[in-house]
């Protein structure tokens, strides 16, 4: 029991047709991409620039149907292209799901055979990218009204990797103490877990290969 | 009157704290507090090979250690382009599902002490102590296997496995029976479960929260066919939906979803020991083409891999970018996505309106794992 | 009942011998009687107090064994199951060990548990399960040695008061429960001639004591300075309340009954009327049991000290000996209040057919009495292979158990009662418990109370019971509980669509908007 492919493809396909229709004469960019192991599964990337987010994000939800955040996260690139320093990447998925019908004071199960799911009825994964230039704070705007679950992954995005979100309440830090560093966002690429870049610290345990120079420092 | 439960205490199933507004018995706000074991999982695969990092996604849900690290294979696997041989996709799904009976063994386990009963803590760990001895042959050790590796896995199933492994799960599914019976046709179980932490599944799925939480809420969704991956379209199972009342899915819902849920798990290890090729009494090498192929080890920049895969407590997915230190012997970035953590807040606003007592029952039933909460 | 250990009679005789050989000679001779009631007294209430510290060793110890039984667990402890499937796989024979082959018919019955129950699939997979037996112990000593370990555990632990809770209120709170605990054993009569204070009022003043400790309960969980303390605090002061008032009316069924308010002349009653009180008033016994589990706090009633919720309840912030003395009166109330059911419903220290066995034989001689019981031995010693000669030793001791032993094993076999509800219940939500206990309990105690007046006043003729009235009365509570035992109609299960129900595979052929019809 599973999704057809051809049904699978035929929906990427449609989505992908449908983005390109309304965002024309941006620079949004919509393709099937297909998973290069296990079944292939086809999924739609999108590459949304940053003031569309939210326009975006809403026309996915309503009109698209994709009801499911699944995470939202950002990565780092000092050494990237210069209008891709940061990067926000968004999973969300279209999973169809509505609440029970309702039937003589109880509810019915929601029951489909995924051998026959076609068009709009197929869940789907979109994967959406978002850069962001060099800035010393970068932000996006925030889809936390489109998507609850987008809550608390844009608070550890900001908090991990210090990406802000515009228009985010209550914006806190949530794995790590309350009491950080203002500023101190550990996912960034020039804090390093290992010092000077001597890679191999862990197996080190007694410090044997330490250099000279590190004499008296704590590991 | 803020009420702290904090960091010690004997019912949050983890290291958290939940900070709950008390006006007489009746909770009025709720706040949850993670990242007590944040451990820095993503910061430390960026210095790591792929192969090191297994062992680190076992230890994110200590609880249910065999769905996390396969959760990081099959991203791995998408991200380095590797085949996996069928046998292999078997065996796998094999380990996943005893793993997923494991957890929800746990889960039960942990979950009776919380409304009161003590008996069924004793008989659930009883029953999960013969799923850890299969794990145990499978993987070598009771809690953090290892088990799989980029293109297959370690080691084939052991000689005489697949004769204990129906034993003890035919044994399983009766013994099963024998504690749902006790729990089901106890009136103090159903009053205490019924009716508190009601849970609409339109809003559930819109707060993110996947898994059997929201099947619970009657919505047929599961990771395993609606984004197919292994073997689960070749086996013969059927999703575990429950029917719940107007209001939406209550404790009861989720009790009961997670207890098919076993049952389905348990099936579908029988029938995968049934049409494994090659058959289940073969024993290959380790190595051997039919468990393994050989993966690359770097990943270029540019490239990317994720997977959605559906883990005991909901849809966990890994998502990679290669093109790491090393010429791409280390990931870029791994990032995580934990069912738990987007659950937890949800859940936490469950429980407004309900009474102190009742904070168990809500908590407990949403199954929390403060390990890959935190990661 | 020709009872034997008159230990008061003894106590009486010592003193008034000491009192003749010492007071007696001297110029306070006046004050001889007093002397003599007040070492007796002394003597008696050391007897009675030292023969509940050391039986309720024995309840921490059938609380212990029995729980793990019904758990499951194996090794010291052995589960239940195992007496039928085998542990490790071969067949259990330590009962081919006990003496005088008494072991046999439990072989039987294992075999027939076996045949009927077990499956060879299981001794394979349970043993190693099953198998987590302590090797490597080199001494053996009973179980319950074990709360001695406890007790000492207490004394060396941390002796603490939190700095910011009322100091005398905290420190009091102990001392009202322990002492309203203990105190409550010197009105619970052991037998006929064991007990330390017998007033004429005895069950009133019992009930009145019963009563004290939920002030002290109250007292401790606001005195602690912890909010979690203070919600068990007010859950318990609520709860004990609540469930006082169906106890007393439901004591009160049993005093009318019995034609008095003190409890050895409860016990006579029964003896003489020839039929326990559970038979004429099973309800009553019920709604004592379910009112008793409540005021002792046990699960399902467990609220007040729910770990889940509340870490300890109102005891949280007590440590070291405090606790442990708090610990000990919980279940010392467990045992007072299997003292009274036993007292009360299950005819106190009588033993059971105690005076139909007693008039198969007319002369009450020890000698004829057992040769007339030996014989029911021998004939039933020939059917199976018990040697003949010994089999009556066991019936023969039943005459010259002294009838204190009798209640105690009641006491014990109900406390074994308790345990099973402990192990097979969750804990009900307090406001569920109160709604319980006022809305149910109190109307049904009401009825209760009604029904025994009617008993007594109308169809009691003052001699004993004719056989059929509480055979009547046993076999319709018997029914009722049948019915309400029996699960539910399973056809309105399903128009219930709730339990028991999950995927039924109604995918049936329909369009990706079937779901929608």
């Amino acid at each position: 029991m599973k999704i057809r492919e051809e049904y699978a493809e035929e929906a990427a396909q449609q989505i992908v047709d449908a983005a390109v229709l309304r965002w024309q004469g941006t620079r949004l960019e919509a393709e099937v991409r297909h998973h290069k192991s296990g079944m292939a599964r086809p999924y739609v990337y999108i590459n949304c620039p940053r003031n569309h987010w939210r326009a975006v994000a809403k026309w996915l939800r309503f009109e698209m149907g994709v009801d499911h955040c699944s995470m939202i996260t950002g990565i780092h690139w000092p050494d990237g292209p210069d209008d891709c320093k940061w990067e926000v990447v968004a999973h969300l998925m279209r999973m169809n799901v509505i609440n029970p019908p309702e039937r003589g004071g109880w509810t019915k199960q929601v029951i489909r055979d995924p051998n026959i799911l076609q068009d709009d009825d197929v869940p789907m994964e979109f994967e959406v990218s978002i850069s962001i230039p060099d800035t010393r704070s970068p932000s996006v705007q925030s889809v936390q009204e489109v998507w609850m679950g987008a809550d608390w992954n844009e608070k550890e995005t900001w908090d991990l990797v210090g990406i802000d979100f515009e228009g985010h309440e209550n914006m806190r830090r949530v794995l790590q103490p309350h009491d950080t560093p203002v500023g101190f966002h550990p996912l960034q690429r020039q804090h390093k877990i290992r010092y000077h870049d001597f890679e191999y610290m862990y197996d080190d345990a007694q410090g044997f290969g330490r250099k000279a120079i590190d004499e008296g420092k704590i590991k | 009157m803020w009420i702290s439960m904090g960091p010690q205490h004997p019912m949050t199933h983890g290291l958290w704290t939940l900070k709950v507004k008390v006006d007489g018995e009746t909770v009025v706000d709720t706040i949850p507090d993670l990242g007590y074991i944040h451990r820095g999982v993503e910061k430390i695969c960026e210095s790591r090979e792929f192969t090191k990092i297994t062992t680190y996604c076992d230890r994110l849900c200590y609880a249910s250690a065999n769905t996390w690290s396969h959760s990081y294979i099959y991203a791995a696997e998408d991200l380095l382009e590797v085949e996996v041989p069928e046998r292999a996709e078997y065996i796998r799904v094999i380990a996943i599902e005893l793993q997923r009976i494991a957890s929800h063994l746990m889960w039960l386990g942990a979950f009776c002490p919380d409304v009161g009963n003590l008996t069924a803590f004793v008989w659930c760990l009883r029953e999960r102590e013969m799923m850890l001895d299969l794990l145990q042959e499978l993987g070598g050790s009771r809690m953090h296997y290892n088990f799989p590796r980029i293109g297959g896995v370690k080691r084939d199933l052991p000689i005489g496995f697949a004769m204990r492994a129906r034993a003890k799960l035919n044994l399983f599914l009766n013994r099963i029976q024998e504690t749902e019976q006790l729990l089901d046709e106890s009136t103090v179980f159903l009053v205490r479960t019924q009716g508190v932490g009601y849970a609409k599944p339109e809003e559930m799925v819109n707060y993110g929260v996947t898994g059997p939480n929201v099947r619970a809420g009657g919505v047929n969704y599961d990771v395993r066919w609606a984004h197919p991956y292994s073997v689960y379209d070749q086996l013969d199972w059927q999703v575990s939906v429950e029917r719940p009342s107007i209001k939406g899915a209550d404790s009861y819902d989720r009790y009961r979803v997670r207890v098919d849920e076993m049952r389905q798990s348990a099936l579908m290890c029988l029938d995968a020991l049934n049409k494994i090729p090659g058959g289940a009494e073969t024993h290959y090498s380790e190595g051997d083409p039919m468990i393994i192929t050989k993966a690359k080890e770097r990943a270029e920049e540019g490239k990317t891999g994720f997977h959605h895969f559906e883990d005991s407590r909901g849809e966990s997915m890994f998502y990679m970018v290669g093109g790491g230190d090393q010429r791409g012997k280390y990931p870029y970035r791994i990032s995580i996505r934990s069912p738990m953590f987007i659950t937890l807040p949800y859940a936490s606003k469950c429980m407004i309106g309900y009474k102190v007592a009742d904070i168990p029952a809500i908590m407990g039933s949403f199954d929390p794992c403060i390990g890959e909460t935190d990661r | 009942m020709g009872d034997w250990f008159t230990v008061r009679t003894w106590a009486e005789e010592f003193s008034q011998m000491i009192s003749d050989n010492s007071i007696g000679k001297t110029s306070f001779s006046d004050y001889s009687d007093t002397f003599v009631t007040v070492m007796t007294e002394g003597i008696m209430a050391v007897t009675v107090f030292g023969i509940i510290m050391a039986t309720i060793l024995i309840l921490l110890w059938i609380e212990r064994k029995f729980f793990a039984r019904i758990m499951d667990r194996r090794g010291a402890t052995m589960a239940i199951r195992s007496l039928w499937v085998g542990e490790g796989g071969e067949h259990v024979d330590w009962y081919d060990e006990l003496p005088f082959g008494t072991g046999k018919p439990l072989r039987w019955l294992n075999e027939l548990l076996n045949n009927t129950f077990g499956s060879s699939s299981e001794h394979e997979t349970v043993d190693r399960v099953n198998d987590r037996s302590y090797h490597g112990i080199w001494f053996l000593l009973p179980g319950l040695i074990q709360n001695v370990a406890d007790g000492m555990k207490f004394m060396t632990k941390e002796w603490m008061v939190p700095a910011k809770a009322d100091k005398f209120i905290f420190e009091v709170a102990p001392f009202i429960i322990i002492t309203s605990t203990v105190m409550l054993f010197a009105f619970i009569p052991l037998s006929s001639e064991i007990y330390s204070a017998n007033p004429e009022l005895s069950l009133l003043f019992l009930m009145a004591i019963f009563g004290i400790a939920p002030l002290g309960v109250f007292f401790a969980g606001w005195s602690s300075n912890n909010k979690y303390t203070l919600l068990g605090g007010i859950r318990s002061a609520a709860q004990l309340t609540a469930y006082e008032i169906p106890l007393l009316v439901t004591v009160l069924s049993v005093a009318v009954i019995s034609g008095s308010l003190n409890i050895i002349e409860i016990v006579e009653f029964q003896v003489s009327s020839g039929s326990w009180n559970i038979f004429l008033l099973p309800f009553g016994a019920g709604l004592f049991l379910i009112t008793m589990v409540a005021e002792v706090e046990r699960i399902p009633f467990d609220m007040p000290e729910a770990e889940a919720e509340l870490v300890e309840g109102w005891w949280t912030e007590y440590g070291g000996m405090r606790w442990g003395l708090m610990f000990a009166s919980e279940y010392l109330r467990c045992y007072a209040a299997c003292l009274l059911f036993s007292l009360f419903f299950l005819g106190g220290w009588e033993m059971p057919f105690g005076d139909s066995i007693i008039n198969i034989i007319p002369n009450q001689d020890l000698i004829l009495g057992a040769v007339g019981v030996g014989l029911i031995g021998l004939a039933l010693g020939m059917r199976s292979e018990y040697p003949a000669l010994l089999a009556p030793l066991p019936l023969v001791f039943m005459s010259v158990v002294p009838s204190i032993a009798w209640l105690l094993f009641k006491s014990w076999v109900m406390f074994a009662v308790f345990v099973w509800i402990r192990a097979s219940f969750h804990r009900i939500r307090t406001d569920q418990i109160l709604e319980f206990g006022w809305r149910w309990l109190l109307p049904l105690s009401l009825v209760n109370l009604g029904f025994a007046f009617w008993l007594r006043l109308a169809a009691w003729d003052g001699g004993e019971w004719p056989l059929f009235v509480p055979g009547l009365i046993t076999g319709i509570a018997f029914v009722v509980f049948v019915i309400l035992g029996i699960d539910e109609d399973t056809s309105e299960l399903e128009g219930r669509t709730r339990p028991y129900s999950v995927y039924t595979g109604d995918v049936g052929p329909a369009s990706p908007r079937s779901h929608e019809k």
